[in-house]
């Protein structure tokens, strides 16, 4: 067999295949949920329009390049067996320098568009209307999100309103991270001890999918999220029903649930921030949960990674996906989702950290119940709310204090949920001593118990809170 | 001539066959074939981690591995390629080549370039041990702060990457110091600096930008090695310190390095093109002038990897610019190959065969570069899989495409016989068909929103059947490199030799035997003009196209090289001892402290052993004469 004579049809032939990664790009289905193109947004879709203009540009240097190349191979290939020499040109400085201005020209004909849409697409612009500040901060491998001055906060998915600028104003509380919403803008990095802003508006409502793209440990593959757009007067119904109450449970399941969570899940995940004091807290919280952690210097470095802070589940019926955008809430997943987070989502902190994980001690009924009790968390409809009264006493405000700050940690009775029970506290020492293990909590520690209070307390409350926190704990 | 007496321990091989003779070697033929090999040897395992990758994204929700594993396979994949295969299968054409190609019998510091050889060899294998010592490097070849800290990064694999590189790093200076000094003094007469093969000047460029770049990174690795050794805080910044100082270090070096992995392939098709089109390279000083511009515009645009990170507009617009100005030049080198084969009589061979097929995927590559070059559209683009198409079309279907040419274009030069021509073709067809299949579709994937570096994604993404493309592909790739090793084992195996110039080529390796004698040149060459040697071989050309006369030297008689007889370094151990030691000092500083009694010094005692080898390796190296007496 002449392998030679068999591979010269194919030589032309497989070369035009060389067009066909193009043609592939044209034929794209915009309507893929992170495609670049069918942008709905003002920042995405100017990048997608400089992208075409550019693609085009190399669509047409393509064809003529490759169209020389190819043209070239075919009709100046040697045919038969001849010997004698082309003739030997050894260069052409017009051509030269005609093949050098004509790249440049084109390149200014890029540079130009593109460092006007630079420095256009730097911050927002301030003749639309007042932006929307969202605050977002990333952890391996979730998404935490605070509305500042609307006591609203919330985890992995985040509603903007529809036509409105919105302004993220960036955090990274362990790694480099990227937050990136294709349909609405370019990604920006996320640089920890740093803040980065970027700033889009959403032209119609839609549920748009985001991911992290910059590469952030384990299960960065599967650190997604959401952003649901919607019109301007149903982002403001959510805004409000995030900050009433929560339903009543209705089930028995959900509230033995409660019960489980409270024991098992609250030192970590809060479900109370529909309260003012404890939306504003939550971050200082989260903060404090974190420091406790990584600066326990008894701790090795694979056991301090693992300890961290955890999304926020306030109202999370509200939501519709699970483990950072990645599959649907609905009760069986989020029963799988509680049982073997890894088989989810491997490498997620809470299965070792949690320690009804580190112990084994969640049977399936526990499962269902904590999934029945999650599904049932949502906040009542707008004007039924029975108004909770406002804390008016020392003693009021004070528990309210307690309520957000310290009941995912301290019960109210004997038991103990992560730190001592506070039931009689005021038996146990003088009012100096309460003060005290709140201020300074490394000063005395109850026997049996590791220090893993916040050491913050004493800057973060002012002297009256901390007066009317010990108001309520010794009426305990 | 009186010798320093030096109570060695061993004494110089002898013999030059046999086991102990390479590990001897000085010769810098050898050398290259042991680059070669080994770079090879590291292309088929970076190759079985890529086609693992592709494995398990084949299709969507897969758990072939986990995602662990995933993490340590990429970084080890772009790891290897870059410093295992695409660097030291260049220094293996360097150190083959350059001597041959500029008349010289050797490299200037033959005993350096074994020192070269040998501490890549260990650092690479130092590297490579990671796998089995408690779980290989998985924070990405590109190794962003902080997650390269303790804390994020609680493994050794980390520290194995750090050191390892480190210890690459070394043998790539010593390379880089030798060929620089090789190619400006080593010259044979009248070789001026614009009578040198266009290989010869890619390999000057890239050799000065490996001794510029390579301390930036060996600053930024030791940076990260002592965070993670001693718990200093450079890139952590709990403690103040930047992880973007990182990013900037790292792209400093990582941007000229794009350069050095394909400056050497640019030069190697400017050799293949002229010889298989049968005419002068077009526009000689414009090729050289665009390759050495490109080496100097080359550090002015690192921060186009960082268009996300934040840096503000005024950075991103100027790094923007100053991106797109590099693709000038690059253009230029493009034009200048095509016009060289216009009006040829082009023999469509495996060696041309790749040759022409770096010019057209390096194209594409060229053409998706300027598309994220523009900081508004990167900004979709960027850490997606669209730029993981773009620089495999730069760096497979560019750098190693480059390689395949120079390796079947040389392959007779180097051992005397021609690689197999049919599967040859097979071959490049296969790789070219292959390698379309599997990083074409991965534009569409970027642009379609899959980020690179995910060891999963979900269903329904619009990405499947891309991805299911790309992996075919991949299997395809493999088997083109599967042909390729047989053309290598049947063209071994077989008896029939080629003849000492069988391109008909233009170049002074081809006027000496082949495979070249240890001495390379009998006599040494004298060089009147650019292609010399050819001309000598077509008399009737010395009149070019504008009528000026070309003259060719005559070779140079020995006697004016003193003493009448050749001069060849000796054989010698001490480069491989003190490779050894070099190793193994860096590698002490891995988690194996020992604390000295009664203080808190931790105390790196494995380095220490280096330390001893290495000072044992360079003494003998001071004291061993070049040569034994009478050993010409």
């Amino acid at each position: 067999m002449n392998l030679r004579r068999l591979l010269r049809p194919l030589r032309s032939r497989f070369l035009f295949l060389i067009p066909v990664a193009p043609a592939l790009l044209v034929a794209c289905n915009k309507e893929d949920a992170q495609s670049t193109f069918g942008t709905s947004g003002p920042i995405a879709n100017t990048q997608a329009d400089l992208f075409i203009f550019i693609f085009w540009i190399a669509v047409a240097v393509f064809v003529l390049v490759e169209g020389a190349l190819i043209y070239s191979i075919v009709k100046f290939r040697r045919r038969g067996s001849d010997d004698s020499l082309p003739d030997q040109t050894h260069g052409n400085n017009k051509l030269e320098v005609i093949w050098t201005i004509i790249p440049v020209l084109i390149l200014i004909a890029i540079a130009v568009p593109t460092v006007k849409i630079i420095y256009d697409q730097d911050g927002w612009p301030t003749d639309q209307g007042p932006v929307l500040e969202v605050k977002v901060r990333a952890h391996q491998w979730w998404w935490e999100i605070e509305y500042p001055g609307e006591d609203v906060v919330t985890a992995n998915e985040i509603r903007i309103p529809v036509g409105q600028w919105v302004n993220f104003s960036m955090h990274s509380d362990d790694v480099i991270h990227s937050f990136w919403v294709p349909k609405l803008a370019g990604k920006m990095d996320i640089v920890p001890g740093d803040v980065r802003e970027l700033a889009m508006k959403a032209d119609e409502a839609g549920f748009y999918f985001g991911q992290c793209a910059e590469f952030c440990g384990e299960a960065h593959a599967k650190m997604r999220f959401r952003v649901k757009a919607e019109e301007p007067a149903a982002f403001q119904d959510w805004l409000a029903s995030m900050r009433r109450p929560p339903v009543e449970l209705a089930s028995t399941d959900a509230i033995d649930g409660q019960k489980i969570f409270a024991t098992n899940c609250a030192t970590c995940h809060s479900v109370n921030t529909w309260q003012a004091p404890a939306a504003r807290n939550e971050r200082t919280r989260l903060a404090g949960l974190r420091e406790t952690f990584l600066l326990d210097q008894d701790l090795a470095d694979e056991d301090r990674v693992n300890l961290i802070a955890a999304p926020n589940l306030t109202h999370f019926a509200t939501r519709e996906t699970l483990g950072a955008g990645l599959i649907d809430l609905t009760q069986e997943n989020l029963e799988q989702w509680i049982a073997d987070p890894d088989a989810v989502k491997e490498g997620n902190r809470m299965k070792d950290l949690a320690a009804p994980y580190r112990d084994g001690t969640l049977t399936p009924g526990d499962v269902r119940q904590l999934a029945a009790y999650l599904l049932e968390l949502e906040p009542v409809a707008a004007g039924t709310a029975t108004v909770t009264p406002g804390p008016d006493t020392p003693l009021k405000r004070g528990e309210a204090t307690f309520a957000a700050n310290c009941s995912g940690c301290h019960s109210t009775g004997d038991d103990i949920v992560f730190g001592p029970g506070l039931a009689g506290i005021s038996n146990r020492g003088e009012e100096a001593y309460i003060r005290e293990s709140i201020e300074d909590p490394g000063a005395f520690v109850v026997p049996d118990f590791s220090n893993a209070m916040p050491g913050n307390f004493g800057t973060l409350f002012s002297i009256e809170e901390i007066d009317e926190l010990i108001v309520y704990l010794k009426s305990l | 001539m009186t010798t320093i007496a030096f109570p060695t321990l061993i004494s110089r091989p002898t013999s030059y066959t046999g086991l102990w003779s390479w590990i001897g070697t000085v010769d810098h033929k050898r050398i290259g074939t042991l680059y070669g090999v080994t770079a090879f040897l590291y292309f088929l395992v970076g190759g079985v981690e890529a086609l693992i990758l592709r494995a398990q994204l084949a299709q969507a929700e897969s758990d072939l591995i986990s995602p662990e594993l995933f993490n340590e396979l990429f970084t080890m994949h772009g790891t290897t390629m870059v410093f295992l295969v695409v660097m030291p299968m260049s220094a293996a054409f360097f150190n083959w080549m350059i001597p041959l190609m500029i008349g010289a019998r050797d490299v200037a510091f033959p005993r350096l370039n074994a020192f070269s050889y040998w501490t890549f060899l260990f650092g690479s294998i130092f590297l490579n041990l990671s796998f089995f010592l408690g779980g290989a490097p998985d924070a990405g070849w590109f190794g962003y702060a902080n997650l390269t800290g303790n804390t994020y990064s609680p493994g050794d694999g980390v520290t194995f990457w750090a050191l390892g590189l480190t210890t690459l790093g070394v043998a790539s200076l010593a390379a880089a110091f030798n060929f620089v000094v090789t190619i400006l003094n080593m010259r044979a007469p009248g070789m001026g600096l614009m009578k040198m093969p266009v290989f010869v000047w890619m390999s000057l460029v890239t050799s000065i930008l490996i001794a510029l770049a390579m301390p930036i990174i060996a600053v930024a690795l030791i940076q990260l090695a002592l965070d993670r050794v001693w718990d200093t805080n450079f890139f952590n910044p709990a403690a103040g310190g930047d992880p973007v100082l990182w990013q900037h270090l790292f792209w400093l070096f990582g941007h000229p390095e794009v350069y050095i992995l394909i400056l050497p392939a640019m030069g190697i098709v400017s050799e293949t093109l002229p010889v298989f089109s049968k005419k002068p390279l077009f526009g000689y000083p414009a090729v050289v002038l665009a390759g050495a511009i490109i080496g100097f515009m080359g550090w002015f645009v690192w921060s186009h990897h960082m268009f996300t990170v934040g840096l503000g507009p005024a950075a991103n617009a100027a790094f923007a610019v100053s991106t797109m100005l590099i693709a000038v030049p690059t253009g230029v080198k493009i034009f200048n190959w095509i016009a060289t084969t216009w009006g040829g009589k082009l023999q469509l061979n495996t060696s041309m065969l790749f040759s022409l097929g770096f010019i057209a995927m390096f194209i594409i590559g060229g053409l998706s570069g300027v598309s994220h070059a523009s900081p508004p559209t990167d900004a979709q683009q960027q850490d997606t899989y669209y730029i993981v198409a773009h620089f495999h079309y730069v760096l497979f279907g560019g750098a190693i495409f480059g390689l395949f040419a120079g390796g079947y274009y040389w392959w007779p030069k180097m051992t005397g016989k021609k690689l197999g021509e049919a599967l040859g073709q097979w071959h490049f067809w296969v790789m070219l068909v292959g390698f379309n299949l599997t990083f074409g579709p991965m534009h569409w994937l970027g642009l379609n929103g899959m980020p690179r570096r995910i060891a999963t994604y979900a269903d329904g993404m619009g990405w499947e059947m891309s991805n299911a493309i790309a992996s075919a592909g991949s299997m395809l790739i493999a088997f083109g490199v599967l042909l390729f090793i047989i053309n290598i084992i049947r063209t071994i195996s077989s008896t029939q030799e080629s003849e000492d110039d069988p391109w008909d080529a233009r170049t002074l390796e081809w006027s000496i035997p082949s495979p070249p004698p240890a001495y390379n040149f009998a006599r040494i060459p004298q060089v009147k003009s650019l292609d010399d040697f050819w001309y000598t071989k077509h008399p009737d050309l010395l009149h070019d196209e504008r009528g000026e006369e070309i003259e060719v030297g005559e070779p140079v008689e020995n006697d004016t090289h003193g003493g009448g007889s050749i001069h060849l370094p000796g054989m010698s151990y001490y480069p491989f001892i003190t490779s050894l030691g070099v190793t193994i000092g860096v590698a002490g500083f891995m988690d194996i402290l020992v604390e000295v009694p009664g203080t808190n010094i931790q105390f790196p005692w494995l380095s220490a052993v280096g330390i001893v080898i290495g000072l044992w390796g360079l003494m003998g190296w001071t004291f061993e004469p070049v040569s034994e007496e009478g050993g010409h």
